[in-house]
């Protein structure tokens, strides 16, 4: 029985661990297809640093002209801490290239993976634990 | 006269610096949060520090993220239907009864095999409502909490929702007949190195974890907190609630270690969720345009 216990357990980890800690919130992995990556070009409109969960807005512009409002959700504050974000790292008018698991809707909604500002910096919530810690192994 | 008076003064202060030192290797708080405190603005010994004493539970808990699976109080597979008959009773939780049942039915849960699109769940944290106890803990890898110490109640404070949960350790008995409140009512006691906190009259609005496990106003919870060394606290719980569970329920041994960081604001806001909800989440599922 311990055997079928410890069995089971590994069985799960290892399904969990499949699932970064992020994404296993909230139903994201219901809303959200954690198997894909989609990258989009953009212009931030807006950075909302609030509890439980942050978000990005930006308007994606294709070669039509037409303009995309796009949106990417995130941990609450502390994780992001401990990523390197802050309440300022995003502003109105930044340019920027976002990556992230995209809405099984369709919808232009994805939870965030990573952003390539302008000057070329990546930032990424890969392997954020819990309160600002950062899991060496999985950046 | 001064002269002297300074160099006792001296000497006082650096006995004291010396033992703080001495004690500094047991455990005490950095305070260090992120958004506050920058490293170098704080004090550089710990603060609070002291010598190891099992009846001090005093410090900030936090899980290891491994224990991030371990949402309630076992840690059983989340898919109970394809469990074996015999490992039914290690898993979590306890057969329902049949209000429990129609009550755990009734959830739209935002975690494990039944989870729904959060926008069109109904778990009471989506909307800034209170976790209760033991929910309030489940996720303290994240979230943590800290003990304070005092003469007649420990209290414990949960990051999440800053809520002080008051232990009364003055002798009183439960109350026979309270009206139930979200985060209920506890008594506190030691036996040994042993902390037993009984708690009841909890408000039934709330979730026993995030899977939407309910309980009634009839569940009891018994916890024994043992502070085994300065960085490791364990708890192990007896829930009962006859209304809810045909059984109890016998949570695993629950570890908490102690991330020497300090317990920070962490307020749900319902006006900052509802922005998040409008302008971000809900255009994902397609409650409304981007």
């Amino acid at each position: 029985m311990r055997v079928k216990l410890l069995a089971s357990s590994v069985l799960l980890v290892g399904v969990l661990a499949g699932v970064r800690p992020l994404l296993a919130h909230h139903g994201t992995g219901v809303a959200y297809e954690p198997e894909k990556m989609v990258t989009v070009k953009g212009t931030v409109t807006d950075w909302l640093w609030s509890n439980p969960h942050c978000g990005l807005l930006f308007d994606v512009t294709d070669t039509k002209g037409v303009v995309t409002h796009w949106g990417a959700e995130f941990g609450n504050p502390h994780q992001l801490s401990g990523a390197g974000f802050s309440k300022e790292t995003f502003k109105a008018g930044d340019k920027i290239t976002v990556s992230g698991h995209p809405a099984r809707s369709g919808a232009p909604r994805m939870t965030f993976d990573h952003a390539v500002l302008a000057d070329g910096t990546e930032l990424s919530t890969r392997g954020v634990k819990g309160n600002g810690e950062r899991d060496e192994a999985n950046q | 006269m001064s002269k002297r008076i300074f160099h006792s003064a001296v000497i006082l202060a650096a006995t004291v610096a010396l033992a703080g030192l001495a004690f500094a290797q047991t455990y005490g708080t950095k305070g260090y949060a992120p958004g506050a405190w920058k490293p170098d603005e704080l004090p550089k010994a710990l603060s609070n520090a002291k010598p190891f004493d099992a009846h001090d539970l005093s410090g900030v808990w936090s899980m290891p993220t491994k224990g991030f699976e371990k949402h309630s109080l076992t840690s059983g597979p989340l898919d109970l239907q394809h469990v074996p008959t015999e490992m039914k009773q290690n898993s979590f939780p306890p057969p329902m009864t049949a209000w429990g049942k129609a009550r755990f039915d009734a959830t739209r849960v935002s975690y494990g095999p039944r989870s729904v699109p959060p926008g069109t769940g109904n778990d009471p944290v989506s909307t800034c409502d209170p976790l209760g106890y033991p929910r309030a803990i489940w996720e303290a890898n994240l979230r943590p909490f800290e003990f304070v110490m005092a003469r007649d109640r420990v209290l414990q404070h949960m990051q999440y929702h800053d809520v002080w949960r008051t232990i009364w350790t003055d002798g009183r008995a439960l109350p026979k007949d309270p009206d139930p409140a979200w985060y209920g009512y506890s008594v506190g006691r030691w036996e040994g190195d042993t902390f037993v906190v009984d708690s009841t009259g909890y408000d039934e609005r709330t979730w026993i974890d995030h899977f939407g496990n309910p309980h009634s106003e009839q569940m009891h919870l018994e916890e024994r907190f043992h502070r085994t060394d300065p960085d490791t606290l364990v708890v192990n719980m007896v829930l009962t609630d006859p209304k809810a569970y045909t059984k109890p329920w016998v949570s695993d041994t629950i570890t908490f270690v102690n991330p020497k960081a300090a317990i920070f604001e962490e307020i749900c806001a319902p006006s900052e969720e509802n922005l998040f909800n409008d302008r971000i989440r809900d255009a994902a599922v397609g409650k409304s345009k981007p």
